[in-house]
């Protein structure tokens, strides 16, 4: 363990956690507002993967990494798309919905990849970083954390964004009555569907964000199954977040940071084997659910389909 | 007594090994498709070559996953397959299972223990030497004095090629820091892990990566690209078993190359000679199955050197000595500071 707390371990250490942190804030935020509106969308791991490959087919087609963006965005809204009409308009089960397009979008995914790049592997140019004047020469944090992508900075705004939305405006009141009591909101005049609608969407829109970032900045390619479950850890973000943004944004680092922890640790030439430095991102998930879990706020309505006037 | 000289006769007959088996066709499965300028591309590119220098039909079953691949090896022994190559150490319980269920010869990696006479075969391939020889070449060209291993999981045949490139970078210069990290258990395909793994290694100070990782080696290549070393300089990528040097872009340093070719053409000639199940296979330095290949990023001068030191082991004045444990490769780089 001589070489913890050195430059090395600590530059790693930031480096990896801010690379991996970023698609699991996107993707928290988005499952944040699905949940808020009582829809339970356990879709966002296939929302995230058609994202990905979206993203980097228009990227790669356009020479241009924010169309890259747009086309994640659209990927992701096309799952959600199929997600808003089975579980919310159709009143389906949103696990099972949920299950069925994230395997359904795995499988997709593969397929187009296989026909389209499995012989060439394209890859993206290096994308341009906006180095903050003054604090990216900071010795150890100052290239990682403030030399990023703009989209990076633009996913810290969406965190202020967001919470000011759900605190200050009445598209956040009327989202939380849609999860916590949408017969009230029904009564008092509310789209309760609507609302549901646009917060499935929402959430589509973020998480095929959160997979073009992974595709287009963070491997410069697409591979198949290429999330591995950032989707899913997503989801324990959102719900552990307590309907709070900047908890999302303080889950996703401490999730980004154990999983640079396992590079950072052998990086530092630690004795501890690696097979146990793999496990600690496993750990930090238990050890966090064992911790917050409980006090974990759940809307009452969460995963409950709603049908006007049905008991 | 005549009847018993004809059943003596039958019972020899039947007994006798002396009869060379038919091998008509030979079939190869792969997790992935055999287009990934890696494992499975140089093992189907190799198959069928094999195939063509012996004069047997192939069949080739790509992208067959990590998962249970019992229902294609059953259909393709169905097919009339003589010879299944089972491409992934995933497949290696599967493979001696259908090689007693059918009769077909198979060839399984990483499973030396598992050779049974006409039946089950192992290759457990490693380019150490030449990851001997790449690791002589980063230590020769670091300018930071720092060098990287980034693999995707921790394979026999990994292990042994991350001990020989330690091994090499300390004959070479004991000075250098070498650093080592896993992306996952099994990140074969993690491209992302592979990106922000590598990042973080040469955030720590790596200007050259040897990484090894099948799909993840894409990432790793970008996070080459992305970043600059600590001191400015450009950092360079050490690729292993494929060669992507049609995809590089000004940091692939070299490639540890390997060349099935010999080891499937031997399995198919031992399965036709009865030999078959009876020995291991490997691929080596000397006769190129194993080699260096060099791109415009090499310094000609310290290739030289390395084309120097490939004659000493080849001619026994250095020994290289694979390692297939995990725990050996951690006792080479642990040194790091």
């Amino acid at each position: 363990m001589d070489g913890l707390l050195t430059e090395a371990f600590l530059s790693s250490l930031f480096t990896g956690a801010i690379v991996a942190a970023v698609p699991m804030l996107l993707a928290g935020l988005g499952e944040q507002m699905s949940e808020k509106a009582g829809v339970l969308n356990i879709g966002i791991e296939g929302m995230m993967l058609m994202g990905a490959y979206m993203g980097f087919l228009v990227a790669f087609k356009t020479d241009s990494l924010w169309l890259g963006f747009v086309g994640g965005i659209l990927g992701g809204l096309m799952v959600a798309i199929a997600m808003a009409v089975l579980c919310v308009r159709l009143g389906l089960n949103q696990i099972v919905i949920g299950i069925g397009l994230t395997l359904g979008a795995e499988g997709l995914t593969a397929l187009l990849h296989h026909f389209q790049f499995s012989r060439t592997y394209p890859r993206l140019p290096v994308p341009e970083r906006l180095n903050i004047p003054g604090l990216t020469d900071l010795p150890v944090i100052g290239p990682s954390l403030f030399g990023r992508h703009l989209i990076v900075y633009l996913a810290l705004l969406a965190v202020i964004i967001l919470a000011l939305l759900y605190r200050r405006t009445n598209l956040g009141m009327t989202l939380r009555a849609a999860g916590e009591s949408p017969a009230a909101l029904d009564v008092a005049g509310g789209n309760v569907l609507g609302i549901r609608v646009f917060a499935v969407l929402f959430t589509g829109a973020m998480a095929g964000l959160g997979g073009a970032y992974l595709a287009n900045i963070g491997a410069g390619l697409f591979v198949p199954f290429m999330t591995g479950g950032a989707g899913f850890i997503g989801i324990v973000l959102a719900m552990l977040a307590r309907g709070r943004p900047f908890w999302v944004l303080i889950g996703s680092l401490i999730f980004g940071a154990a999983l640079s922890l396992t590079t950072a640790l052998q990086v530092a030439g630690s004795n501890i084997p690696t097979d146990v430095i793999q496990m600690l991102p496993f750990a930090a998930v238990m050890l966090v659910l064992v911790l917050f879990g409980r006090r974990a706020k759940l809307p009452s309505a969460l995963g409950a389909a709603y049908e006007r006037g049905a008991r | 007594m005549k009847n018993l000289l004809i059943s003596a006769a039958l019972g020899v007959v039947l007994a006798s090994p002396a009869f060379a088996a038919e091998v008509d066709t030979i079939a190869i499965l792969t997790p992935e498709q055999g287009s990934d300028f890696g494992w499975n591309q140089q093992g189907v590119d190799a198959a069928k070559a094999a195939a063509e220098a012996t004069g047997v039909e192939i069949i080739v079953a790509e992208g067959l996953g990590y998962g249970d691949v019992r229902a294609p090896m059953r259909e393709l022994a169905a097919e009339g397959a003589d010879l299944l190559l089972a491409h992934a150490s995933g497949y290696n319980t599967a493979g001696p299972e259908i090689a007693e269920e059918t009769g077909v010869a198979v060839a399984i990696v990483d499973s030396p223990d598992a050779l049974t006479p006409g039946k089950v075969a192992d290759y457990t391939l490693s380019g150490h030497e030449g990851a001997y020889l790449a690791g002589r070449l980063a230590a020769k060209m670091t300018t930071t004095g720092t060098v990287g291993i980034v693999v995707s999981g921790e394979p026999p045949s990994w292990n042994a090629q991350s001990a020989g490139f330690a091994e090499g970078v300390q004959a070479e210069n004991p000075d250098v820091k070498i650093l080592y990290s896993v992306i996952g258990p099994a990140a074969y395909s993690d491209a992302a892990g592979g990106n922000r793994v590598t990042t973080s290694v040469i955030a720590a100070g790596a200007d050259i990566i040897f990484g090894q990782g099948n799909g993840s080696s894409f990432g790793m290549i970008q996070a080459v690209e992305s970043n600059k070393a600590t001191d400015g300089s450009d950092v360079l990528f050490i690729d292993v078993i494929g060669d992507k040097s049609s995809l590089d872009k000004g940091h692939l340093l070299t490639s540890v190359m390997w060349d099935m070719t010999p080891v499937y053409t031997a399995m198919i000639e031992d399965l036709k000679a009865d030999k078959y199940g009876t020995r291991s296979y490997a691929i080596s330095l000397a006769d190129d199955s194993v080699k260096l290949i060099k791109t415009p990023q090499v310094d000609d001068a310290a290739w030289e050197d390395v084309m120097a030191l490939r004659e000493q082991i080849l001619s026994g004045e250095i020994k290289v000595e694979p390692k297939f444990d995990a725990a050996e490769v951690r006792a080479l780089v642990t040194l790091a500071e």
